[in-house]
């Protein structure tokens, strides 16, 4: 194996519940956030601009476990949501944290489109908060918008915003006609309701719970993974042809005595150059996938807990693996020294499809 | 006997199964069968363990979209995919026998290289030190008989046609009671030139009981023999096993075997004598040879390709040919089964596959078991999680108090968990 694997020193002290790397090219900078309530910045680099073996650049607490964070324009921004129920921007250089809007429940998932500008948030309270940035970076307006189940994950690409729920189902929303519909919505903290038709309803292709879903670089489909150690592709376009290329695989399972111990596929990360792809199962393995070939490029050893979060950088030299004890059933105790960091130095072809034979 | 029974026969040694890709000898069939699945049929894609090499080309043809080209593990020689091998079902009958002749040889070497640590000399022994055998009483009196039997048959057969008794002279005083005939065990020290009848010894092998009574004809002992540069063996396969045929002693005692094999092929050789009223004949089906033919065999080689084409060729005889051969080992049902099965593995296999498949999706259990709520949810109403809102100040939240927070995800509590 010709990557070389180190750990992040100062991880977070309790569960980590997302790992986004900075979309700025070469960009070395990723977030953490973690249970232990707080946002945690490193990068791989050190003054010099050298690449190593990563430090922490700091740390943002909340009043409440962050449950994902996301970069916004420049690696200098960050968006941040949590069991506070507040979507919070962060501005790395100046420590300065603005509430964007508040949800009535935890929140979920956050993201950020540079092309629309747009910060979306997913809560428990079963509505998408739409935050229309200014170049000022200060909200325009925010539009609320209803969905038909708690969403747990989502995922967006240049175009379109996919956003996995309970009860199986998942939107797609096209982001251009999100941008324009919630641009006529009043601004200010107090989000108005507006209802938008998704631009795709679909369910799940997976029988359980959805866990993750990952967006392909190359805005032409998702992958989505559920409890049920299975991982599906898919693609945007609705014509029949597209769709029949639609598949699920099954991973991140072991046998043990006859019984297939099934684990859940915590978390997916598409690689910006090669449109491979990454899996992270509570097993504590990581695999890489050629979605487009069917084929299992690599899987790397296991680690020594549950797989919390995967990311590539932005120009594709490095895996970042974040794990923590998974919350399974019957386990709820972090045991200290086992939330931890990793980041794999991959090798020039290593996360590169091998191509169909 | 007692010495004997320590140590395997060469009878239990010739008996045991063994790999026709790598010569490996194994306790049993079941044995071989898997090692041959795990070493020569396995896929190095996927690691499928199919039955044959066949099989396994067929599913690298159609899974991985490669041409297998040779057997994996195999020796330079016998990596062809041509042979259909299954445990020893379709082993071609020269390296069969090739393979018992490195098997006889191996054993009567070591056998004798026992005898030499022990310090007991072998009952045969006698030749060599010059002494007549004290223990030609020792082989029982039933064998005796019969190879007398079998002598006077063979010299009623080349009385009546044969024309090998002419060729060669009967060895005069040669009766089937003679010390070098009737000695059990008898094992040539590897440095042993060829030493008159000493090497046709070894009672210990079913083959000599059959054998033996070819000899008298051969006349051991003749002066005549062409010098070991003389020597060239077009009739057996290149064998990959050192030592093989190096000294010279071990010809002669390979030659009974060959013999033997020979007179198993004896309905198949046209050019055997008739001999209608003799019942035992199968059994001495000694062939026409003359006598350079004769001299041949006796330095150890088969026969000419003449006589025995499909042996001394190499051919692979036909299955119905040597049937008999090998009845212990397979009928020819079971391996017409068989052959019809390892034709058409991938079907089978794959109807199998897919219940299996089935029945584990049946046993799998999920790590993570509840479908309705996300494992964050319930990690966020742990009492540790719980934000308390009041942090916030004095805005407008203030009259939510934690416990709705907490309970923000109420369904939790109704839900079934689904059982998987």
């Amino acid at each position: 194996m010709t990557s070389n694997q180190f750990t992040i020193t100062s991880p977070p002290t309790d569960a980590i519940s997302a790992l986004k790397f900075s979309h700025a090219p070469d960009s070395t900078r990723f977030v953490v956030s973690s249970w232990d309530k707080n946002v945690y910045v490193y990068d791989l680099r050190d003054e010099n601009g050298v690449a190593g073996e990563g430090k922490l650049l700091q740390k943002f607490e909340h009043r409440a476990p962050v449950l994902d964070v996301c970069f916004g324009a420049t690696e200098d921004e960050i968006f941040t949501a949590g069991l506070d129920w507040d979507v919070k921007r962060i501005d790395i250089a100046s420590s300065s944290q603005t509430v964007l809007s508040s949800h009535d429940a935890g929140v979920r998932s956050v993201v950020y489109s540079k092309e629309h500008n747009m910060v979306i948030s997913a809560s428990w309270d079963n509505t998408l908060h739409v935050h229309r940035l200014a170049d000022d970076r200060t909200v325009t307006n925010t539009a609320s918008i209803p969905l038909p189940s708690k969403p747990f994950s989502m995922s967006l690409t240049a175009t379109k915003l996919v956003v996995g729920m309970a009860s199986r189902a998942l939107h797609i929303y096209d982001l251009k006609s999100l941008s324009l519909l919630t641009g006529q919505a009043e601004g200010g903290t107090a989000p108005a309701k507006v209802e938008i038709e998704p631009w795709q309803r679909r369910e799940s292709s997976l029988k359980f719970m959805t866990r993750c879903v990952a967006c392909m670089p190359d805005d032409a489909g998702y992958a989505s993974s559920s409890i049920e150690g299975r991982v599906a592709v898919e693609w945007f376009d609705p014509s029949a042809e597209s769709q029949a290329r639609k598949y699920a695989f099954k991973c991140h399972r072991q046998a043990s005595d006859d019984v297939d111990v099934v684990y859940p596929v915590n978390s997916l990360a598409f690689h910006p150059v090669h449109g491979t792809f990454a899996s992270g199962g509570g097993d504590g393995v990581v695999a890489l996938w050629d979605g487009i070939a069917k084929r299992r490029i690599r899987q790397y050893q296991r680690y020594p807990s549950s797989i919390a979060a995967v990311g590539f950088s932005s120009n594709g030299k490095y895996l970042a693996i974040a794990i923590s004890p998974g919350y399974e059933d019957g386990k709820d105790d972090v045991v200290d020294g086992t939330v931890k960091i990793y980041v794999r130095e991959l090798g020039e072809t290593e996360a590169k499809g091998k191509g169909a034979k | 006997m007692g010495k004997k029974r320590r140590s395997p026969t060469l009878e239990e040694v010739l008996a045991r199964p063994w790999c026709y890709y790598c010569e490996r000898d194994f306790d049993d069939l079941k044995i071989l069968i898997s090692h041959q699945k795990a070493k020569h049929f396995k896929c190095e894609r996927c690691g499928r363990r199919l039955n044959t090499a066949g099989g396994l080309s067929v599913h690298m043809s159609q899974v991985h979209k490669e041409q297998l080209t040779a057997v994996d593990n195999a020796l330079s020689n016998r990596s062809s995919l041509d042979v259909e091998i299954f445990g020893m079902e379709g082993v071609p009958e020269d390296v069969i026998q090739s393979h018992n002749q490195r098997v006889i040889a191996q054993f009567q070497q070591s056998e004798a290289e026992r005898q030499a640590i022990t310090g007991n000399p072998p009952s045969g022994a006698s030749t060599a030190t010059g002494q007549p055998a004290k223990k030609p009483k020792v082989e029982n009196i039933s064998d005796l008989k019969k190879r007398l039997a079998e002598h006077k048959a063979k010299k009623a057969e080349s009385r009546a046609g044969g024309s090998s008794g002419e060729a060669t002279p009967v060895g005069a005083g040669q009766t089937p009671t003679t010390a070098g005939f009737t000695q059990p065990p008898t094992i040539a020290a590897p440095t042993q030139p060829f030493s008159y009848p000493q090497p046709y010894g070894g009672a210990g092998s079913p083959y000599q009981a059959t054998a033996s009574p070819v000899y008298p004809n051969f006349s051991p002992g003749q002066p005549q023999y062409p010098p070991p540069t003389q020597y060239s063996t077009p009739g057996y396969s290149p064998q990959p096993v050192p030592g093989f045929g190096n000294t010279p002693s071990q010809f002669p005692q390979q030659q009974p075997q060959i013999n033997s094999l020979q007179t198993t092929f004896a309905p198949r050789s046209g050019s055997l004598p008739s001999a209608p009223s003799l019942p035992q004949r199968p059994a001495v089906g000694a062939p026409q040879v003359n006598a350079y033919q004769l001299q041949q065999m006796h330095m150890g080689h088969p026969l000419p390709t003449t006589a025995v084409p499909g042996v001394a060729n190499g051919e692979k005889p036909e299955p119905t040919a040597f049937s008999s051969s090998v009845d212990d080992l397979i009928s020819g049902a079971a391996k017409q089964a068989d052959l019809a099965a390892a034709a058409t593995p991938k079907p089978a296999e794959g109807a199998e596959e897919k219940p299996s498949k089935k029945d584990k999706s049946k046993q799998s259990r999920l790590v993570y078991s509840d479908n309705e709520t996300s494992p964050e949810e319930k990690m966020a109403k742990l009492p540790r999680y719980a934000f308390v809102p009041d942090r916030r100040g004095e805005t407008a939240l203030q009259e939510l108090p934690p416990s709705v927070v907490v309970g923000q995800v109420p369904i939790s509590e109704a839900t079934v968990m689904p059982d998987p």
